[in-house]
């Protein structure tokens, strides 16, 4: 560098300062004057429009690079995903025959209706905007960030959605739940919405029919303390699940003695095991005597017939819904509950094969409902 | 002198003083093998603190004696027979007298007769059990109760990892191995606690892996074996018999046992007499309603990473039925 730059350098950087801190002062006075109008009602200028999305979309593709979606065709997967959908995506993004709602059409931006104009984004873009929401735009962020295995039952369905009209959309996310029509006086004078009503159903059946997916626990004739303190620990978010965490919270008064009487006095269904896996010797004895030489203590000493009612009974429930519960203990989540404190370490000493052994056991056994004892 | 003067060498003088205590002390021997051991502490100590002395003079001599015992101690005869002969039969000689001083300590696993006792290092407690030949098992958990006056033979087992069974004021140290039957002989000479401690590091909470050697009389013991070897007594009140109704149906019965009840888990201590035992959760806590309690719901605070979930599950009451339970299991 000449000599004669040297000299004029510290002149630029002086007049870098000034203009830096001219800008920052007219931007301080700009929003301090209220010039900017901040109505969802009257849009962005196309330019800003563009140059928004623009930058989100590239922040998300980078921000994506890092994941890899797992299998996402294992229809328990798409059901579960469906279903969470309905009750808290449908409303801004609508749904085969559910339009988006006017309220949600009116934000700024107003949220694409998926289900006829859905971006290419691929299946770990989606999975990072469903994790985390964006910015500005009212898209939260998961509930229960720890919960990737939901999320991904939710880009489960989001791939198939493309392909569904009204009635398979209705299959897929209300399984076999029959929403009958509310009188006038009911829609006239009861305060939750009709969707809501039928929210617990449309994952865990109601009546005689149990859930459309593996992935979700059987309630029917589970003790109504350990139903209670489930939804309780859903509610405060010590278990975490960014499905049930806002069904739960939602609950309010005597909802939750009620629902749980509800489920507790429902006949068990037999749903046949969908793992294929065929209950092993090993199963049977991991129930039954546990394996003391690596410290793992015996599932029917809690979870049989004589277990606390704090305990859930373990008989004819999904083999999938256990192994993921399993897993989630081992990875060291949900562990703060009372039950989950308990089944963290034991978890911990499970093997992968210990897992399916055990959960093919119990899933393969006629259930026996809790209120047969006293 | 002024006070700053005479003050510096404090800090280093007191903490010398920890090593005072009576307990854990292999100075403080309270048995005959413990004893043996501390005569072969001292003559080593002695031993050394002669050689020692002579080594110093022998340097000061070097440096400032006169000129014949400079070259003595320069010469070749010097460093063979001072440097070379004399630490090779002073150390084979010390060796020898050490394997005899001890022998006795290094039990003879197939002399029958004598009191046997099985302790299994297991992380982080130690399962003692006392073989009764025809008549039933008896286990306890973290407290040997001894004999005054009477060699015990040790069988050392570990369940898992390596962990050393070591009560200093009775005698050696010894490993326990996995795979392995390890053999130690041990006698109290008077009544009393004696405090061991794991000496092996075995992972987590290992510094809480300690045990108490309770020496009692010769009728005591056999008051107390005798009651060992009974099933547990049934709960006198209401409130212990819903606390066995808990005990059961929380699923304690999965890892622990109570003898005469459902309860037959292996994996944590016997209960049957938890209530004649002296602490809870491994000496961690003198035995009490309120500490029994306590270790069931913060277990993990107590002594943490020990392999007991905490039962949080349990209402107040609920929680205070059980501990009524099992502090009555006497």
């Amino acid at each position: 560098m000449s000599k004669q730059a040297t000299r004029r350098l510290p002149r630029i950087a002086a007049w870098l300062v000034s203009g830096a801190a001219g800008l920052a002062v007219a931007l301080f006075v700009f929003a301090w004057s209220g010039i900017y109008n901040v109505a969802a009602s009257s849009g962005h200028w196309a330019a800003i429009d563009w140059f928004l999305a623009f930058g989100m979309r590239n922040s998300v593709s980078l921000r994506a690079k890092a994941i890899t979606a797992p299998k996402l065709d294992d229809p328990n997967l798409i059901r579960l995903g469906a279903a969470h959908f309905h009750g808290g995506c449908a409303f801004c993004h609508g749904a085969p025959g559910i339009p988006v709602s006017p309220i949600a059409r009116h934000m700024l931006p107003s949220p694409p209706d998926l289900a006829t104009s859905m971006r290419p984004w691929t299946d770990e873009e989606l999975f990072w905007i469903v994790k985390h929401g964006i910015k500005y735009t009212g898209m939260p962020g998961w509930v229960a960030l720890e919960r990737a295995d939901e999320i991904w039952a939710v880009i489960a369905f989001l791939k198939r959605l493309p392909e569904l009209d009204a009635k398979s959309y209705r299959a897929l996310a209300l399984g076999d739940v029959e929403l009958a029509g509310q009188s006038g006086q009911a829609l006239a004078t009861v305060e939750s919405n009709p969707q809501g009503a039928g929210a617990c159903a449309r994952c865990h059946g109601a009546e005689s029919s149990g859930p459309t997916s593996a992935l979700v626990p059987i309630l029917h004739g589970q003790p109504p303390e350990f139903l209670m303190a489930a939804l309780r620990e859903y509610a405060d978010g010590s278990r975490s699940s960014g499905i049930m965490q806002p069904l739960a919270a939602d609950l309010g008064g005597q909802d939750v003695e009620r629902l749980a009487a509800y489920y507790a006095n429902l006949v068990p269904k037999r749903t046949p095991s969908t793992t294929g896996t065929r209950p092993s010797e090993r199963g049977r004895a991991l129930a039954r005597e546990g394996d003391p030489a690596n410290a793992i203590p015996a599932c029917d000493a809690c979870h049989g017939r004589d277990g606390l009612a704090r305990y859930p009974r373990l008989a004819g429930q999904n083999a999938a819904y256990m192994a993921g519960q399993l897993r989630l203990w081992a990875a060291g989540h949900h562990a703060s509950t009372g039950g989950g404190a308990i089944m963290a370490p034991i978890a911990r000493r499970l093997s992968e094969p210990d897992i399916e052994a055990v959960t093919a056991y119990f899933a393969a056994l006629a259930s026996e409902p809790a209120g047969a004892k006293p | 002198m002024t006070a700053r003067q005479s003050c510096w060498y404090l800090p280093v003088a007191t903490s010398l003083l920890g090593g005072c205590g009576w307990h854990q002390s292999v100075l403080n021997p309270e048995g005959q093998e413990a004893l043996r051991l501390a005569q072969l502490a001292w003559l080593l100590f002695g031993f050394g603190a002669a050689v020692l002395a002579i080594v110093i003079l022998a340097a000061v001599a070097a440096v400032r004696g006169p000129e014949p015992v400079r070259a003595v101690l320069a010469s070749a005869r010097m460093v063979v027979w001072a440097g070379i002969f004399f630490p090779a039969v002073a150390l084979t000689g010390l060796l020898g007298y050490g394997v005899w001083v001890t022998r006795a300590s290094i039990a003879d696993p197939g002399d029958g007769g004598q009191l046997r006792i099985v302790v299994t290092g297991e992380q982080w407690w130690w399962r003692v059990h006392y073989p009764q030949g025809a008549g039933p098992a008896i286990e306890t958990a973290n407290e040997i109760r001894i004999p005054v006056g009477r060699s015990i033979q040790f069988e050392l087992r570990s369940a898992d990892v390596i962990h050393s069974f070591w009560v200093p004021n009775l005698g050696g140290k010894v490993d326990m191995i996995p795979g392995r039957t390890t053999f130690l002989r041990l006698g109290a000479d008077r009544e009393g606690v004696f405090r061991g401690q794991c000496a092996e590091y075995c992972g987590g909470p290992h510094a809480l892996m300690a045990l108490e050697v309770i020496a009692m009389d010769s009728a005591a013991f056999d008051g107390w074996l005798q009651n060992q070897t009974r099933l547990a007594s049934d709960p006198g009140s209401a409130i212990a018999r819903r606390g066995r109704e808990l005990f059961l149906g929380a699923g304690c019965g999965a890892c622990h046992t109570v003898r005469g009840t459902a309860a037959g888990g292996t994996i944590g201590p016997d209960l049957t007499h938890l209530g004649a035992r002296r602490s809870v959760g491994v000496d961690t806590a003198a035995l009490s309603e309120a500490s029994i309690a306590r270790f069931i719901r913060e277990g993990q605070h107590i002594k943490p990473g020990n392999r007991m979930p905490p039962f949080r599950i349990f209402a107040p009451d609920d929680l205070h039925a059980v501990a009524t339970y099992l502090a009555a299991l006497r």
